[in-house]
Order: structure tokens, then sequence, then C-alpha cells
């Protein structure tokens, strides 16, 4: 399958491509935003034309029997084991955003009728591994996540790859934070060697009083874009992080929009990039105050250090304001290590080299740190380093 | 005997020539104080010893142990023994205190060939210098100099310096910022390091310091340049006459 043959083309020609003969609205919205392209705002610094034009080969997503593991794992988009207690299933998605600004949520659905359900009934601490075995492969699936009101739910999220090359995700989450409820998300992604590209379409929907935590750790080269919209109710907040980590000629990040619709609803965004060789850092971040949404707080930060004069941070943090009745902030920085601090070090006989590294993952930690699970904290900071000194050797 | 050596040195910040064929000798075990007017040079003297970014040296030499340190960057210079107190410490979030200064330590015993010490056997070094210093135990374990009082950043300083044992110890402007009783600890801190073996260069604006340190010698800066050398009895002099009283030696 080549993606690209989709653009351009009217629902009626996206339906007959597809072969889908019903689902007749999410078509339009599809064909109504269209394939993304360099044009797409979002995009824009993605070069993701060149990932969809591609002749992929598909695979056949049959459901497996699950097998009771520590873990949910979902290999090449189907569920193999599930801890349990936990309803694990595939069925119809039915809570589509049909007010989705990304053309690629709405195809993700197309090509993934039936979605993976993820039910989490009271506390719990949840593990999501994604592998990929497939070469050459267009791998796509979604998973719809809900919890219970007044619980509370960790979840993290990790990525694994077998010896593959060239494959394609399309992935994403409709995610349903209860009202009265928290929800952390902490997603760990490495990516390396061309294994696969990915671009990942999310939704999250935060109930009345309800919180959700974002703790996002990309880490590597490669190609991947997360896209995220965020809605709030009354009283709810969102607490997003996002940390990069690129080398190479990667080019990664995040294009996000979250959405203020309820009363005293609060936000806070902040994204820490380190952006070495020739990569390329994408924070693409709206946050939208509607009409509705007084006595929001709003709060955006982005700060970038660049460690090779060929890297490239494209950093947009926007703030969209319909009221006057707000708390809202935003900014963004891009610079070098600080000098100052490197002398400081090499005054105490740390060489130039040790003390760039101490800064950087200094730099780092400040995000890192604000995972609570002292384990998970751990392997985030290992799983960084392993990366950052690779590819700062000497 | 003159265990530092400076020879007509010059040097310049940006496009400004600030130190205009500066000479000083250093007499090994002693105190020396530079003391002189705002504008003088003295930070800027301290910057170059430690081989500062900021500094283009244009003239001159300074040799330490008999070799020209010119060449060497900033950590050699640290690792052969020299060592400086900030004026103005920088705060560095998300860098462990005791790591930083583990870390600086164990470069240190690297270089003189020593095994480095482990995380346990750090911290047992560690306390007694902290109960000398008048600080709390936790402010090893935060980020370094950050959020710290300007008391508690000289007295990391020191405990920097106790840590690592320079043989050439500048302190720049160590009492700005200081009450009394955080002067007297940071004093104690200094004068505990005082063995007759290791130089101290006193860089101050006031005479204040030097009621807890004493000098053995002054020397008095001006213009970027040491225009007089005199000893410890120089001090009340400027105490009452002020730089411009001053005669060029």
């Amino acid at each position: 399958m080549n993606l690209i043959t989709l653009k351009n083309k009217n629902a009626e020609e996206v339906a007959t491509l597809l072969g889908i003969k019903e689902r007749n609205s999410l078509v339009e919205k599809f064909a109504a935003l269209g394939l993304p392209h360099k044009m797409t705002e979002e995009y824009h610094y993605f070069d993701v034309e060149k990932l969809l034009d591609v002749d992929y080969k598909t695979l056949n997503y049959v459901p497996k029997s699950i097998e009771e593991g520590d873990k949910i794992e979902i290999v090449d988009g189907v569920v193999t084991t599930a801890p349990k207690g936990l309803r694990v299933y595939t069925d119809v998605c039915e809570n589509i955003d049909m007010e989705h600004f990304d053309g690629l949520y709405y195809l993700g659905h197309l090509l993934s009728p039936r979605v993976i359900k993820i039910e989490v009934d009271g506390d719990a601490h949840v593990e999501i591994l994604h592998k990929y075995t497939q070469s050459d492969a267009l791998i796509n699936y979604r998973v719809e996540i809900s919890n219970q009101a007044n619980r509370h739910v960790t979840m993290y999220e990790n990525f694994e790859t077998a010896d593959i090359k060239n494959t394609l995700v399309l992935y994403g989450y409709d995610m349903h934070i209860a009202q009265d409820s928290t929800l952390r998300m902490v997603r760990l992604q490495t990516m390396s060697g061309n294994a696969y590209s990915m671009v990942s379409s999310h939704k999250i929907t935060v109930a009345k009083n309800a919180s959700v935590v974002l703790k996002n750790f990309d880490f590597g080269g490669d190609q991947a874009l997360q896209v995220l919209k965020v809605e709030l109710g009354e009283y709810a907040h969102v607490d997003a992080g996002h940390l990069l980590y690129l080398n190479d000629d990667s080019k990664r990040g995040t294009a996000s929009q979250i959405i203020h619709r309820g009363e005293h609803s609060t936000s806070k965004q902040v994204a820490k990039n380190i952006l070495d060789g020739q990569a390329r850092g994408i924070f693409d971040a709206l946050i939208r105050v509607e009409h509705t949404a007084k006595f929001t707080k709003a709060e955006q930060n982005a700060n970038s250090i660049l460690l090779h004069e060929k890297a490239y941070m494209a950093s947009k943090p926007q703030l969209e304001i319909y009221i006057d009745e707000l708390e809202a902030s935003h900014g963004a920085t891009t610079g070098q290590l600080d000098e100052k601090q490197l002398f400081y070090l090499q005054s105490r006989g740390i060489s130039y080299i040790e003390a760039r590294k101490i800064l950087v993952v200094a730099f780092a930690n400040t995000l890192i740190e604000t995972v609570k699970d002292t384990r998970h904290q751990e392997r985030i900071k290992d799983a960084f380093e392993q990366v950052f000194y690779a590819s700062n050797k000497g | 005997m003159s265990i530092m050596k400076i020879e007509n040195l010059e040097a310049k910040i940006g496009d400004k020539n600030i130190l205009k064929g500066l000479n000083l000798e250093l007499e090994a075990g002693k105190v020396h104080a530079i003391m002189g007017p705002n504008g003088a040079g003295k930070s800027t003297l301290s910057k170059t010893i430690v081989g500062h970014y900021d500094v283009e040296v244009t003239g001159g030499d300074i040799t330490f142990k008999g070799k020209s340190i010119l060449e060497m960057d900033p950590e050699e210079r640290a690792l052969e023994g020299i060592f400086l107190s900030f004026q103005h410490p920088v705060e560095i979030p998300g860098v462990n205190n005791a790591y930083f200064l583990r870390t600086a330590l164990n470069a240190k015993r690297k270089h003189q060939g020593k095994e480095e010490l482990n995380a346990a056997e750090f911290l047992r070094e560690m306390k007694s210098h902290l109960a000398d210093l008048g600080m709390k135990s936790d402010m090893i374990s935060r980020s370094l100099n950050e959020g710290f009082s300007g008391g508690e950043k000289k007295r990391n300083e020191i405990l920097q310096m106790l840590i690592l044992e320079p043989e050439v110890i500048i302190l720049d402007e160590i009492d700005s910022g200081l009450d009394i009783d955080a002067l007297r600890q940071v004093s104690e801190g200094i004068n505990k390091m005082k063995d007759g073996k290791r130089t101290f260069l006193v860089i101050t604006h006031y005479s204040r310091i030097l009621d807890y340190i004493e000098p053995d010698y002054i020397h008095v800066l001006k213009d970027g340049k040491v225009i007089k050398t005199a000893g410890a009895e120089l001090v009340p002099y400027l105490e009452e006459h002020g730089y411009d009283g001053i005669k060029e030696d």
C-alpha cells in the first residue's frame, strides 16, 4: 500500500481506494483535511510525504487469544498479553473526535475500524509495550483507553523492535479521563537505525475535575511525530512534559493542541529539547482558551539546547485566547550550553567534554526527575544516558 | 620561594585593555592580598590566572611552579593546583552537588595517579568538612548552588577548596554578601587551609576580610598594574588615605 495515492482525493475516491462502504462521516473528515503535506501547519517541519510515499506491505490484524502477562504487549498492532484484572479487547471505537485537526487521526481510524480497548478499573499501574517485528510494513492500529471516576491510574508506555527496517507505524490513542480521576502516562521511546518511523495521533478528553499527566521521553534518531489534542473540561488539568534528545539526521517532536473548554481548567506544558548532529526537533504547540473557559490558567514553555551548528529546533509555542478572565504565559529559548556553567565545572578540574555531558544530563534531568516512580526514573535516565553517551564518546 | 610569577601581563576583555603590564610574584605558603579601586583589574587578574574564556592575554606570561600556564585549558590549571573561589558562583540546576564534588575530586585523584573514591568513601570524607563550615548535610544533595543564599554559595566554594586541596587559592571578593557569622565561618575554613605550604591570593575591595585572614603582603592594583607592595601595615594607611594616597613604588 502506498498512502500517497490518497493525496488530493475527494471522499468518494478515498472510500474507493480504501475499499470502505460505510463510515462516510470519517471518510468525509479525512478528505476535507486531506493527507498531510509540507504546507500542513502541524507537519511543516516533518517530511511526512517522504514517509507516506512508499510501497509498504500491509498486515492482517487478526485478534489472538490474549495470554496473561505482567504487561500489555501489542505486537505489530495485535494484543498478545495483558495482566489479569484489566479489560483488554478489540471492538469498534465509539468515541471518535469529529473535530480533530489531524488528517492522519481519521486515516488511522479508517484503516483500523476495530481498536484495542483498555479499560482500567480502580487504581492501577499498567505497562504497555509496543513491539514491531515486520520490515517494510505499514503497521496501523489504535488504542482506546478509559478509566473509572475518582480513580488513579499510572501507565508506562514503551517501544521495542526486532531487527527490522523501513517500517511505518500509524498509531494513536483515544483516551477518556473520567471525572475526579487522575491518569499519568509516561512514554519512553528510543529509536535508531531506521527501523521504523512513526506518526502517532492522539485525542485525550479530560472530564470535570480530572487530571492527566503526560511525560514523553523521545530519544535517539529516525523520524517520528506525536500529534496530540487534549480537551479540558471544568476544573480539569493537564501537565504535559516533553523531553527530546535527538542525534544524527533525526526529525522528531510534538505538534499539540490543548483546548480549554471548561471554567477553571489549568494546563502546564514544558518542553526540553536537546539537538545534536543534524537533527531537527519539533515543538509546535497551541493552547486555545475558548469563550466557555473563564478563569483558566495556562503555562507553556520550551527550552532548547543546540549541541551542533547544524542542529535545528522548530519551537513554536502559541496561545489563542478568546476571553479576558485568565492567567496565561508562554515562552521559548534556544541556545548553546551556558558558558559560565561550563567554565565553572572546568575550573574544578572537570574536562570540557565531561563538563558538557554533565550539563546536558542535568538539563534532561530537570524533566526526568518529574517522574515520581524512582525505578522508572532510573530506567529513563539510563535510556537517555545510553543514547547520549553513544553520540558523545570521548 | 616563588610559586607563581606574573610578568608584564597584558590582557583584555572584548576591546578593553584591562591589565597593562602587571608584575606580581607569589611566595609559596604566604597570604597575598590584592587591593584596589573598582575597575583596577582585580577580577580580570583572577580570571586570567584560571584561564577564563572572556580574557584574551595579549602580552607577558604567568608561570606556576616554573611552568607557563597560558597555553593550558582551565581544567589543566585546576588539576595542577590552582583554585578560584568565585565572587558569584553560578547555579547549575539538575547537577547534584555531591555528584559534582565527587566528579571534581576524582578528576584530581586520577590526575595524581590515585584511585577514585566511590560514593560511600566520598561521603565519609565530606562529613567533617560540612560540620566545620556549619553546612547542613542536605546542601550536598541539592542542585549545585541552586537556591543557595549568598553565604551558602561561599561556604560551598570553601567546601570545594577543602576537598580539592589546591596549592594556590584565589579568593575573589570572598567577603561580598556575607554577614558577620558567615564571614567568620568562611574565614575559619580558609585559615584551616593555611599550613605554610599553600599560597593565598585574596582579592578584595575592603579591608574587612583581612581582619580574619591575616595577610603577609598587600599589593595595590591600579589601572591594570601593581603600583605598591608592602606588608600588612599598609592596610590602616589605605583605610585612612584611600587608594589615591598611594605612591607608586
